[in-house]
């Protein structure tokens, strides 16, 4: 939540509408649903975790651009380290950095300073538990909780002193010998501690993401994803602040002991408490993400 | 435009100075097979399987044909060695089964591995289970076969291309 945007008494019609969007896309992945800790896309996870005693290394890069007007660029970096404890627990550690640059992003939907700057994103743990195999289960399944500290808001390097934790489920399916995989990912997200960057100092989000790759030659997958997120000030769901779903293409590269992933997203659709209905939001989202991840295995 | 350099030239980067593939090769083809018959002859057996046949082994093995052209050698005892592949998690595994004359296996051996995690599968003790195998039996993982926690993609591609085989067997060549 940014400044000075009113609050709705109810969801609105246009936030229904996506979920149930979202809804129709979950359901119609039933009963045939949602792959391995290897990132075959750029936002959506699968199920896998690492095996006992083995590491792997992220680099994630990603390009966030387009506002309703003037330019945004926000380009964030996470350095990752992963372990598997178990072969069924694995957990993780982040550090976030971000870069800035906006001018002219001062319209009447999303009024940033113009800024060029550097900020220290935060820190972020992670863990996953995998319940069930993709491999032999009828479905994997797997819950995964993060939490974080980022000493400035992610849309602009605002100060602030915020902690959250995001508590997620992980569905994955698997047909034709591995090689088609279907992921379905939903959780809830509390933050605290927005303030000043944000009007309000809480703020609950519902996210949920939904990818389908396919490997179509051996190293290679393609695929494409869509993720969805809802926020709403004050962990109060009658505050509903803003909706926005994002899809798009995701490739994925792996070997013995490194991967790549790339993924382009666009915003398709996003509606904002005090936005024009145009179909978008811009408040706190953006048009286009690009999201570039590199891993390597130990 | 420009921000999109550092999205194409990192992976080209990576991609330029990685040397593309581990080449984990255990045994050739024919030192699987004097590991497995020591001292035999083989025969390759040139053998491509009708759609009726790759109908019925799928339907009895319950997984896909690949490949209907069979790697297959008689041995001269009378049993068989067939060279077969399976996918793995980026790659394909490669393994050869060797089958008495009655048509049960005698030994598995892996020849090409090149996946990140999973190597237990080239455990003795773990192929070990597959001995005396026949086309009736389940091959199931976590029933008759023990899963490899931290391996179980490998371990159940190999477990479903050894029932495959079996059937195979039975159905073309015996």
């Amino acid at each position: 939540m940014r400044t000075s945007f009113l609050f709705s008494a109810r969801p609105s019609r246009l936030l229904l509408l996506s979920s149930s969007t979202f809804l129709t896309f979950f359901t119609s992945l039933f009963p045939s649903t949602a792959l391995a800790d290897e990132h075959l896309f750029g936002w959506v996870l699968g199920s896998e975790t690492l095996p006992a005693g083995h590491a792997e290394a992220y680099e994630f890069l990603t390009l966030q651009s387009g506002k309703a007007e003037g330019t945004y660029r926000a380009l964030d970096t996470e350095t990752e380290l992963e372990y598997g404890f178990t072969d069924q627990f694995q957990a993780s550690v982040a550090l976030e950095n971000n870069y800035f640059y906006n001018k002219g992003v001062n319209g009447p939907r999303d009024a940033l300073n113009d800024t060029n700057v550097f900020r220290f994103g935060g820190v972020e743990l992670s863990a996953k538990y995998r319940l069930l195999s993709p491999f032999k289960d009828p479905v994997g399944f797997a819950l995964r909780l993060e939490g974080g500290y980022l000493p400035h808001d992610e849309v602009d390097g605002l100060k602030e002193t915020e902690g959250y934790i995001a508590p997620q489920f992980i569905l994955q399916k698997n047909y034709f010998d591995d090689t088609l995989i279907i992921d379905l990912n939903g959780g809830t997200e509390f933050a605290w501690g927005k303030r000043p960057a944000e009007q309000y100092p809480r703020e609950l989000a519902f996210t949920g993401a939904a990818g389908i790759s396919y490997r179509f030659a051996p190293n290679w997958y393609i695929g494409l994803e869509n993720h969805v997120r809802a926020e709403y000030p004050l962990f109060h769901i009658g505050n509903f602040e803003h909706v926005v779903d994002y899809a798009g293409p995701a490739i994925h590269y792996a070997t013995q002991r490194w991967w790549v992933t790339l993924s382009y997203n666009y915003q398709i659709f996003g509606n904002g408490i005090d936005e024009p209905a145009s179909g978008q939001t811009f408040a706190e989202e953006v048009r286009h993400q690009i999201r570039l991840k590199i891993g390597f295995n130990f | 435009m420009k921000d999109w350099i550092p999205f194409v030239a990192i992976p080209l980067t990576i991609s330029g100075a990685t040397v593309p593939g581990f080449a984990n090769t255990y045994l050739t083809v024919e030192q699987a097979q004097q590991t497995i018959f020591p001292g035999a002859a083989f025969t390759r057996v040139p053998r491509t399987l009708t759609p009726d046949q790759q109908k019925t082994i799928e339907s009895r093995a319950r997984v896909g044909v690949r490949s209907r052209d069979l790697k297959a050698w008689k041995v001269s005892n009378g049993g068989w060695f067939v060279v077969d592949q399976v996918l793995g998690k980026h790659e394909y595994i490669t393994y050869a089964v060797g089958l008495t004359a009655s048509g049960a296996v005698k030994q598995i051996e892996i020849l090409d591995y090149r996946e990140t995690y999973g190597y237990q599968v080239r455990d003795q003790s773990w192929r070990q289970q597959f001995v005396g195998k026949t086309a009736e039996s389940p091959l199931n993982l976590d029933q008759d076969i023990r899963n490899i926690s931290g391996a179980t993609l490998s371990s159940r591609h190999i477990t479903d291309g050894v029932r495959r085989l079996l059937v195979t067997y039975e159905v073309a060549l015996r």
